[in-house]
């Protein structure tokens, strides 16, 4: 892909995770866990993600790595991505 | 004039340790050395949280053979799923921070005498045993374990169930500063277990307070657990404060979570693999050798009549 195209699509999937963050918000309250939205989503999500990450990726991952995250604001993580994500745009158009 | 100058590593002659005191010295490091050594290579025992109660002596029942050697301590005490603890198999020093004692088990709900039961009262009023039980986990492994304990028909015997009264709802403690599992507060906490009076009533079903002739450590369970051996381990709640008798089936923790994998009755049948795995056999925690798993976990003669007006139920998740 071309970069002149590749930098309006990333500011355009940075716009979108960032609905998503405030959609998912707005659905499971600003205060709620990433972990909660996810366990109302589908309440065999996360065990099942779980179990698959312990026994094919690694055991200690999932409490150390992974468990952190899910207990961040639902919010946060979205809108951690959505700025890297036009950061990473803004860096290609100094180049 | 000479003038001597001590070096740093020089002491008067009265300052030495006699020698007998030295060579006894050696002796206790060259023994410590060897206990490190040991704890380096997996072979130290946990250290128990604390002596919280003191187990009398008891009698092994002699109705119950597992037909399997038992397994070693070591492996029994350091390989366990305590999901409040942490999700891995390793939780036994996290889970030594529970605190042991003051402890109180509250057995309540439909029944003529509720009661709140101290540990010490309860060891104390209990018929208290050893039986040797096989434990299969759903993950198809299993371990065979001498526990300490009394029938919870003991226990029922005291507060009188009423008519009413057809489950028990089990209820591990759930302590946020204590247990890091509870981090993950969209769970449905506390660990919540159940099964049927008539279940419970079963000579089987049996309330742990020991393992291996000693009080029984936190990540096994301690002070008080429940176990019925024909069911996955899963069944058991670990860490008991409270035993309400009811009229309604126990929504129970993983049922609530995974209901397809995980149900209210999960009694072991090798035919009926879980959704992710077979349940036809289990690895041998200690040897790792696998063994055809056997319907009830082996127990079939003592609860198959249990089940013969249940056809319409899912028995076996």
């Amino acid at each position: 892909m071309a970069m002149g195209t590749a930098k309006p699509m990333l500011r355009l999937f940075a716009l979108l995770v960032l609905a998503l963050g405030v959609a998912a918000a707005l659905w499971a309250g600003w205060q709620a866990p990433l972990g909660a939205a996810l366990f109302r989503l589908d309440p065999g999500l996360l065990n099942t993600a779980q179990a698959g990450i312990q026994r094919h990726v690694s055991p200690w991952l999932w409490d150390a790595v992974v468990l952190p995250v899910l207990e961040q604001p639902v919010w946060l993580v979205p809108a951690i991505l959505a700025g890297l994500l036009l950061l990473l745009g803004a860096l290609g158009r100094r180049r | 004039m000479l003038i001597r100058r001590r070096r740093g590593w020089e002491i008067p002659e009265r300052e030495a340790t006699p020698e007998h005191l030295a060579f006894g010295r050696r002796a206790v490091m060259k023994a410590a050395g060897g206990a490190a050594l040991a704890g380096a290579g997996g072979l130290a025992l946990p250290e128990p949280a604390a002596a919280a109660y003191s187990l009398p002596p008891v009698t092994r029942n002699s109705r119950y053979q597992p037909d399997r050697d038992i397994t070693a301590e070591r492996e029994v005490t350091t390989y366990n799923n305590y999901y409040e603890f942490g999700s891995q198999k390793s939780i036994w020093q996290a889970a030594q921070r529970l605190p042991l004692q003051p402890w109180t088990l509250r057995v309540e709900g439909m029944v003529d005498n509720p009661r709140e039961f101290g540990l010490e009262d309860l060891l104390r009023q209990m018929p208290l045993e050893e039986r040797l039980y096989r434990l299969r986990c759903v993950e198809a492994w299993s371990v065979v374990v001498p526990w300490t304990g009394f029938p919870i028909a003991a226990l029922l015997k005291l507060v009188g169930p009423q008519a009413s009264a057809k489950y028990l709802r089990f209820e591990t403690a759930a302590l946020p500063g204590i247990m890091p599992g509870l981090r993950q507060s969209w769970y449905p906490w506390p660990y919540t277990e159940g099964c049927t009076i008539e279940e419970a009533a079963n000579d089987l079903s049996f309330m742990v307070v020991g393992a291996y002739g000693k009080p029984l450590p936190p990540q096994n369970g301690g002070p008080v657990r429940f176990h019925q051996p024909w069911k996955y381990g899963f069944k058991a709640g670990k860490s008991l404060v409270r035993i309400v008798l009811t009229d309604q089936r126990p929504k129970t923790f993983w049922e609530a979570i995974q209901p397809q994998e995980y149900g209210f009755w999960a009694n072991v049948n090798p035919q009926v693999p879980h959704p992710r795995w077979s349940q036809a056999t289990e690895r041998v925690v200690g040897t790792g050798e696998r063994v055809p798993t056997q319907l009830f976990n082996g127990y079939a003669e003592f609860v198959a009549d249990l089940y013969t007006n249940l056809q319409g139920e899912r028995l076996w998740a």
